[in-house]
């Protein structure tokens, strides 16, 4: 461990705080060691919010720093309550989740006295009501001796919001905050003492691509500008710099979610653009040409015309440039260039076509030559290639030439071992390609990347070898008709070319015999037999480590370039440095947490080589990305360091704990609350409901919460008050899947009061749906109309309404008010059947077969006006099954529906 | 399914397919805003009478503050006349405690309280309310697929325990719904998964009448009131 890294832990033993550490910089590390400082004699210490790949990295951690250490025990729903419970009086290390803890926690199952202490990971994403905080407020009423720490490395996520970070310690019960930035003095001298050796590289973009880039630019600003004239937004933050980071979705959506509902389509419209119009920006530093383009088509087609961005002027341009970066269309005007054409186009979008047999060749030639003279055009495959990979490429062969030359001194062996070099880049995708690219050069790579991109359009279009001559335009508007549909001819001609060489090599077994034409935009034709060779070798699946292995000993190619290791930023593995060890790290895609986490790695092996070379792209997006990030991080800190100077925490933090107790509110009319006091009140709580901050809320209003699963409903207030609870996107969600209809219908059967609660978001508008969406005529689809029938349905239904958590804490109370106390046992029990089928408490089960009627119900023709007449006119389902026609018909009040059921009933079950 | 009771009210009377209003209603923006359906003015105890058996009470959170009692009151009168009986409030302040009275008094005193934001809503719950007066709950129900299996799967699985892959074993055994359902316990028991208990569930499900005499009553009610209420 570095000496940092030792500091962190000491302070944060010395005296319970909050730690902020800058992201990358060891978290794994400062966590195993904690973990190291416990020992199982001492009792209990629980982590909290430690996500899995964090997990992965603690153990390793931990086996690295001492083999011997202790793992921690992770608790999840495979052990049973009875099993947990004598797990956590053995003592030692659990990473356990939250909602299980609390449970456990509220069903007394934890030996609190034994609780050394606690540590929450991700702390800045603590509230004062979530699951974490609720399971340090039962902590410290039962245990004020043990340790709580909260560890955060997202320095932002504390500064985001009013009060943030004093809420976030006040929901910790610390008092203490420590900071530590990168610029801190113990970590810049640590790091900085014996840094790796840099290469930055700047790779220019291609004309188009700076074209197509400023374009999206120019679209996102005409769009913020017109975002701007709603005068709904707060102007100041929206720039185009801040359009390209994700938490410009986040300013925009804080300023706008409480009053989401008043705001226009346009609005919104204009809010999702500039979302999508940061992906496009993004993408096309990530993704090569075609895929780029591919990504651009699936845009347009998803959201073609509801979106405004698509209709600016720039928009066209990012299309055009987009489409001009992979193929042109070239007209074919005297016989000679269109032979020449023809055959350069066929060679790049045929490829393996020539290594067909000659007949077919000559019949296929034919075929094509008809229709490229009833044309007259065709289109030329221009398929740029990334910058990047020419650089990547150069590198390699640079690194491969050093070791190659280097070791002198040095004896072989240990010279390879160490020279290993390691490819960061952002996800598998591009792992994957950079392999591709690799193994088979960027003509290649290219022609399968077109030849993919014909095939799904050719599988959009649904050709066929048959109709392809069939020519669809697209339903969006071309803004040039004749020229777009010319375009659109050729290639749906080149699809359908791919599609039927598709055919043929699925039909014919793949010859190896034959030339082969490998081709790309520049109408080269070169017959190559290593190169085929190459490329008839299975590219190597990506293994879903990140990492992959990829050997390039065998293939012919390998000299010039080094084995390399690809890591994917986005896999998130802590230890990748530690693990592969390598002298030589290419940043492909750069990333502040993976920067630290190479300068740490540094730290640590002083007297290791490496050499890091970056990548960035020129005047791009990415580039100022990555300064920002860390520009970001860095302000982040500096805001909580002058915050931390003029906090304000209550000296006893610790000792304000709300103890249950009756709430505050007691009506002095029930005889000054004495009967509250004699005991807390209780309310019985469904399991699944402790994902929710409700049961944190009812807590700390001084209610007793007891845990169990229940069948019918979410909360038991009082054995006749059952309360289903739904937040807005539930209601929604429980109305079209009906599951709100079946809740409402076990819950009315079983309990005299059944309480729908409908819980709004406190800082979220208060109102079903926007003013807009009313509209003027009944609207089956319409929330109105949904809530209408549920209300004809069950009259017997009570519906609360309720502005947020706060105010449902304390509906509850007041419902409570002047109601027994609901038993857990029996809530239960409720709707659960015993084993001959009856269900306690059902009332209607003791005068119907309710399975019977079930079924009467769901069968056709059968509906709720007739059900009945059914039931008294026939005993049982039995008797029905043989019931004539005739008779069907008088009970069921139509020859319509009997005959359905009559159909139904006697419709021979299908053979499978 | 057309409602039986709509088409038969339109020949009977006027008043039968129009909301009736209550003349204290008068003056009340909301009635701008109903459209859809016919309204007249009537002599009646609540605000409206949205069908034979719902009416329902006009409140805007506004009015409450100034006279807290009145909505207590005005639902006394009601007696128990409706089946169905709303409380129409409308939120025009957001405020927490005059809608915490409102919901508790609605909610103690058996009227199902719907909450509108604008008077366009208002009124689209009092149209939607009478139109929909007769119409089954199909919307907010599950839906089944309309082809064959779906709807076998539909109906037998309402027996508990019962999976679609017994669905299918029965189909093919016994090779009609009604087959199915008049077959014997040993036919049932022989059917490859079905084991004793399904075949018990089953048989029950078929052969026990849908109505169970007092005599068959097998369980006396468990500490929960009864409740009165026939199956929908």
């Amino acid at each position: 461990m570095l000496n940092f890294q030792e500091e962190i832990v000491s302070e944060l033993v010395q005296e319970n705080a909050l730690a902020v550490v800058a992201a990358g910089l060891g978290l794994p590390s400062i966590l195993a060691a904690l973990v190291r400082l416990h020992s199982s004699s001492s009792g209990v210490l629980f982590l909290l919010s430690v996500p899995d790949d964090l997990r992965r990295g603690l153990r390793d951690e931990l086996q690295a720093q001492d083999i011997g250490a202790e793992q921690p025990v992770e608790i999840n729903t495979q052990f049973t309550a009875a099993e947990r419970a004598e797990m956590y009086s053995k003592g030692g290390a659990f990473l356990v989740t939250s909602r299980i803890l609390v449970v456990d926690m509220l069903n007394e199952r934890v030996p609190f006295h034994k609780v050394a202490g606690i540590i929450v990971n991700n702390s800045h994403r603590m509230t004062e009501t979530c699951a974490e905080a609720f399971i340090v407020r039962l902590y410290r009423s039962k245990n004020k001796a043990g340790y709580v720490r909260g560890i955060s490395d997202q320095a932002r996520g504390l500064t985001s919001g009013f009060m943030k970070m004093e809420r976030v310690m006040k929901s910790l019960l610390v008092k203490k905050l420590n900071l530590w930035p990168r610029f801190h003095l113990s970590i810049a001298t640590a790091l900085e003492e014996s840094p790796p050796d840099v290469v930055d590289i700047r790779v220019p973009l291609t004309p188009s691509m700076l074209a197509i880039q400023n374009a999206i630019l120019e679209v996102m600003d005409a769009c913020l500008k017109e975002l701007r004239k709603t005068n709904k937004v707060d102007v100041e933050d929206l720039t185009v710099e801040n359009g390209l980071f994700k938490s410009f979705d986040e300013i925009v959506r804080m300023q706008l979610d409480p009053i989401w509902h008043t705001i226009g389509r346009k609005t919104k419209r204009l809010v999702a653009d500039l979302k999508t119009l940061r992906k496009l920006a993004e993408y096309l530093i990530r993704y090569d040409a075609v895929t780029f383009l591919k990504y651009l088509d699936t845009v347009r087609a998803s959201e073609g015309v509801k979106s405004v961005w698509v209709f600016a002027g720039p928009a066209h341009r990012i299309f055009e440039l987009a489409k001009r970066r992979v193929y042109q269309i070239v007209r074919t005007d005297g016989e000679q260039v269109e032979s020449v054409v023809k055959q350069a186009s066929r060679a790049v979008s045929k490829g393996k076509a020539q290594s067909k047999n000659k007949g077919r060749r000559e019949q296929e030639e034919e075929e094509a030559d008809a229709k490229v003279s009833g044309k007259g055009v065709e289109l030329e495959v221009v398929a740029e290639e990334m910058p990047k990979w020419k650089v990547y490429k150069e590198i390699l062969e640079e690194i491969q030439q050093e070791i190659q030359s280097r070791p002198a001194d040095l004896p072989e062996d240990s010279w390879k071992s160490e020279a290993r070099v390691l490819v960061a880049c952002k996800d598998e995708r591009t792992a994957w390609q950079l392999q591709r690219f690799i193994l088979k050069g960027p003509e290649e790579l290219m022609r399968e990347e077109w030849n993919n991109y014909l095939l799904a359009k050719a599988e959009l279009h649904g050709m066929t070898l048959r109709d392809k001559k069939k020519s669809r335009s697209k339903p969006q508007a071309q803004p040039q008709s004749a020229h777009g549909l010319v375009e659109q001819t050729a290639l749906l001609a080149a699809c359908a070319e791919v599609v039927a060489l598709n055919k043929m090599e699925e039909s014919s077994e793949a010859g190896t015999s034959g030339k082969r034409c490998k081709g790309k935009g520049k109408r080269k034709k070169r017959p190559d037999n290593t190169e085929q060779q190459v490329s008839e070798e299975p590219v190597i699946p990506l293994q879903n480590t990140g990492a992959t292995d990829m050997s390039l000993e065998d293939v012919g190619a390998s000299s010039l370039v080094p084995p390399v290791q690809y890591y994917a930023l986005e896999s998130d593995q802590y230890r990748i440095l530690d693990t592969t060890g390598p002298s030589y790290v290419i940043v492909y895609d750069p990333d502040m947490k993976f920067v630290r986490e190479m300068e740490v790695f540094k730290a640590k092996h002083p007297q290791r080589r490496l050499k890091v070379y970056f990548l960035f792209y020129e005047e791009s997006t990415e580039g100022k990305k990555f300064e920002a990030s860390i520009q970001r991080e860095t302000t982040a800190f500096e805001t909580l360091i002058r915050q931390k100077a003029s906090m304000i925490i209550p000296v006893d933090q610790t000792l304000d704990v709300p103890s249950p107790q009756a709430p505050n509110s007691v009506s002095s009319r029930k005889a000054g609350g004495r009967k509250n006091m004699e005991k807390h009140m209780q309310i019985v709580v469904d399991m699944r409901e402790f994902s929710s901050s409700l049961p944190c809320v009812l807590h700390q209003q001084g209610m007793r919460i007891l845990p169990v699963t229940l069948e019918v409903g979410d909360y038991v207030l009082s054995p006749e008050i059952c309360v289903e609870r739904k937040s807005i996107a539930d209601l929604y969600a429980s109305f079209s899947s009906g599951r709100l209809y079946h809740q409402a219908e076990t819950m009315t059967r079983y309990y005299r009061l059944p309480v729908l609660l409908i819980e709004f978001s406190q800082d979220k508008s208060f109102s079903l749906q926007s003013a807009n969406e009313v509209g003027d005529d009944i609207v089956p689809a319409n929330i109105v109309s949904k809530m209408s029938l549920l209300v004809l349905h069950f009259p017997r239904l009570r519906i609360v309404w309720s502005r947020s958590l706060h105010a449902t804490a304390e509906l509850f109370a007041t419902l409570k008010s002047n109601q027994d106390e609901p038993d857990a046992e029996r809530a239960m029990r409720v709707g659960v059947p015993t084993e001959d089928g009856l269900i306690e408490g059902d009332v209607r089960a003791e005068n119907y077969n309710t399975t019977a009627v079930e079924m009467l119900r769901r069968l056709p023709g059968v509906t709720d006006a007739n059900y009945r007449t059914i039931m008294d006119g026939c005993k049982s389902l039995a008797e029905l099954s043989i019931m004539p026609f005739e008779q069907l018909a008088e009970l069921m009040g139509g020859q319509r529906p009997a005959r359905m059921l009559r159909d139904f009933l006697d419709a021979k079950f299908p053979t499978l | 399914s057309a409602p039986a009771g709509a088409a038969s009210g339109a020949s009977n009377s006027q008043s039968r397919n129009a909301i009736l209003v209550s003349r204290r209603q008068q003056g009340n923006p909301v009635l701008k805003f109903i459209r859809n359906v016919r309204w007249t003015f009537d002599d009646i105890v609540p605000d409206y009478v949205l069908g034979q058996s719902s009416c329902a009470l006009y409140l805007s959170i506004r009015y409450h503050l100034l006279h807290p009692d009145y909505l207590y009151f005005r639902i006394r009168e009601l007696q128990k006349n409706f089946r169905l009986r709303v409380v129409l409030c409308y939120v025009d302040e957001d405020v927490i405690k005059p809608l915490h009275e409102v919901t508790k008094t609605a909610l103690l005193h058996d009227c199902s309280l719907l909450c509108a934001w604008s008077l366009e809503e208002c009124a689209r719950y009092l149209e939607t309310i009478k139109m929909y007066e007769n119409k089954p709950a199909d919307n907010i129900q599950e839906r089944t697929d309309q082809d064959y299996l779906s709807r076998l799967t539909s109906a037998l699985t309402s027996v508990r325990h019962i999976n679609k892959t017994d669905v299918v074993t029965l189909g093919s055994t016994f090779g009609s719904m009604a087959s199915v359902m008049s077959a014997s316990m040993e036919d049932l028991a022989r059917c490859p998964g079905i084991g004793e208990r399904k075949v018990k569930r089953l048989y029950d499900a078929f052969h026990e009448p849908f109505r169970r005499t007092s005599k068959q009553l097998r369980l006396s009610s468990v500490g929960i009131k009864p409740i009165q209420e026939a199956p929908k």
